[in-house]
């Protein structure tokens, strides 16, 4: 027997998708606080504003973050909700669970929380929603010591590293991201759990430039897989999905018939750079002019794959709008070795180089991407000791200035100016 | 010269006594000893937390410390406002 009208909130299981509305009316059954988030939720469609406060002072012992402390700010109304804690849980590299486990959770969750889930959050942990202060020490005993699993960050911690499934299922890796996001999670346990920075700050990673993580878009951190050498061909495969084969795309698009395939038009004239052309049947690639847009690869996967000397490249910055708008994250280091036997020595390095900087130059609440954007791309490359290279040039310079180092001028900047005035006096 | 440990803890917790704001920043605290490198001072931050003696306060999306003194939670918050 629903406790509150929702009629807004019901109009959202009218289509023909599945609707967390109905999701929730059914979860009540067993936990009647789900009554109360419809209540709440009807009345901010009413009243178009939130009725969700955050922060304050909640988490478990030892830990400062993995819990978002969220209270009602219409409590009498919807008491179930008053206290409404939402639980982060560090999911595995590349989202593997066995059933058993899921069920784990699910049972935990429903003796502690509200039994309501969010698989998964844009931090990529399992986000557990609704819960009471006095459920989370015994939650987070049971989590760690049954379940073997942990929290995951929040606040001004280090975020859950999260990553593409690489190696496991996908022949495009570059790195294999399970093991660096595995061993950056347990290195970096620390800033993981404790607050370590001016703000937050993700690592994400992917095996190649797909980016099926969106590390791109969603990390201060994103290391994406690449290679150094040439795009290896099958000349025989391509020649196959001339004749048509194969179909393109892995198949992807054979829910339409789009016509007999072309490799000029749908492979070659699409390349960004312009950097592909046939010779007589014998494609061919300027490799040093590729910007690794993975199209012809993903079009002809049969034909085309990255090449052998692999490693990532690193971009920094990436965020949603806070402060300022949302930005994509900056190719900084264009290509880096992820190696597991020198401890990703390289890839290491280059994260601890950007937090000593960050943490004593980026501004309360500033994101490293946003510390850039202020001091400029210039001045950050100098930091992080890389060489511009024309890639991380966007656009023609606006500047009509040249500021040269002292280093840079013969004789640097010191002059005797005794010397000078000698020669200037009137 | 850098502050012994001890020293960087009393001026940490001094600093948080007298800041007008009873919620600081990680970096409010840096002037406390500006030879000290941040993660050492985040460190040191933590390791007050543990002690009990400041204790963490977080917007949702950003950590902050507070004297645990100078802070009222959520849920004595409520319980004072019912109890008016
Ligand atoms: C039983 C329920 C559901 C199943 C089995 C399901 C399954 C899937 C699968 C297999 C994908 C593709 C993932 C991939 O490409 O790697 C997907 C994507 C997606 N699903 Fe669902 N889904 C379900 C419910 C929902 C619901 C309820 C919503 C939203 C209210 C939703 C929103 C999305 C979105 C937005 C994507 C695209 C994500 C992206 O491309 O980045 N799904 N889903
Ligand atoms: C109409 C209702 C709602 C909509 C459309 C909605 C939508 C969303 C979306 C799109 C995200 C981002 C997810 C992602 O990036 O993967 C999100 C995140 C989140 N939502 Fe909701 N939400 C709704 C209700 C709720 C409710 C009722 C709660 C808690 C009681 C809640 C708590 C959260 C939390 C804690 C996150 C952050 C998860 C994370 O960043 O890891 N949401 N929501
Ligand atoms: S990012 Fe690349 S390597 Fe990772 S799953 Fe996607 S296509 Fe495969
Ligand atoms: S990956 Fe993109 S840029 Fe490189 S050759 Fe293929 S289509 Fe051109």
């Amino acid at each position: 027997m629903p406790k509150h009208d929702t009629p807004l909130l019901d109009e959202l299981e009218k289509g023909p998708w599945p609707s967390f509305v109905t999701d929730l009316k059914r979860q009540a059954a067993t936990k009647p606080e789900c009554w109360d988030i419809l209540g709440q939720v009807e009345l901010s469609y009413k009243d178009r504003i939130t009725h969700w406060k955050h922060g304050g002072i909640v988490g478990v012992f030892g830990y400062g973050g993995g819990i978002v402390g969220r209270y009602s700010d219409v409590p009498k109304q919807f008491p179930g909700v008053a206290h409404f804690h939402t639980v982060r849980v560090n999911q595995p590299s590349g989202l593997y669970y066995s059933t058993e486990n899921l069920r784990a959770i699910c049972n935990l969750w429903q003796k502690y929380g509200s039994g309501m889930t969010n698989m998964h959050g844009s931090t990529g942990d399992m986000v557990l929603l609704g819960t009471t202060t006095p459920n989370l020490e015994p939650l987070f005993y049971d989590l760690t010591h049954e379940l073997k699993q942990d929290l995951g960050g929040s606040g001004s911690n280090l975020r859950t590293p999260s990553c593409c499934l690489g190696k496991s299922r996908c022949e495009w890796s570059c790195f294999d991201t399970q093991a660096l996001c595995h061993f950056l999670t347990n290195k970096y346990q620390d800033e993981l759990h404790r607050p370590a920075f001016p703000y937050k700050f993700k690592f994400k990673m992917s095996g190649c430039p797909n980016d099926c993580v969106a590390a791109l878009a969603r990390s201060d951190f994103a290391v994406i897989g690449n290679w150094k050498d040439d795009i290896r061909i099958d000349q025989a495969a391509v020649k196959g999905y001339i004749k048509g084969e194969f179909p393109s795309n892995g198949g992807a698009h054979a829910g339409r018939d789009w016509g007999k395939f072309d490799i000029q038009k749908e492979v070659i004239d699409l390349c960004p750079t312009g950097c592909m052309w046939m010779e007589g049947d014998t494609l061919k690639i300027d490799n040093k002019e590729c910007t690794r847009c993975m199209h012809c690869i993903n079009v002809m996967p049969r034909a085309l794959r990255p090449g052998k000397e692999q490693g990532a490249t690193i971009c920094v910055g990436a965020k949603a709008p806070i402060l300022d708008g949302a930005q994509f994250a900056t190719m900084i280091f264009p290509f880096v070795n992820v190696d597991a036997e020198s401890e990703y020595e390289e890839v290491v390095e280059k994260i601890e180089k950007i937090w000593d900087w960050w943490m004593e130059v980026g501004k309360n609440r500033e994101r490293v991407g946003e510390t850039i954007q202020r001091v400029g791309l210039p001045t950050f490359l100098k930091v992080m000791e890389v060489e511009p290279i024309p890639q991380h040039v966007r656009e023609p310079r606006s500047n009509p200035y040249v500021f040269w180092q002292s280093e840079e001028v013969e004789g640097g900047f010191e002059r005797d100016i005794r010397e000078f005035r000698k020669r200037h006096a009137q | 010269m850098a502050l012994s440990t001890e020293e960087l803890k009393a001026a940490m917790i001094a600093k948080a006594t007298k800041a007008p704001k009873p919620q600081l920043y990680i970096k409010d605290f840096y002037e406390c000893d500006p030879d000290a490198k941040p993660r050492n001072v985040k460190n040191v931050a933590n390791d007050l937390v543990k002690e009990g003696k400041l204790m963490f306060w977080s917007s949702g999306s950003t950590t902050m410390y507070a004297l645990p003194s100078r802070i009222k939670n959520e849920e004595t918050r409520d319980k004072a406002e019912e109890d008016k």
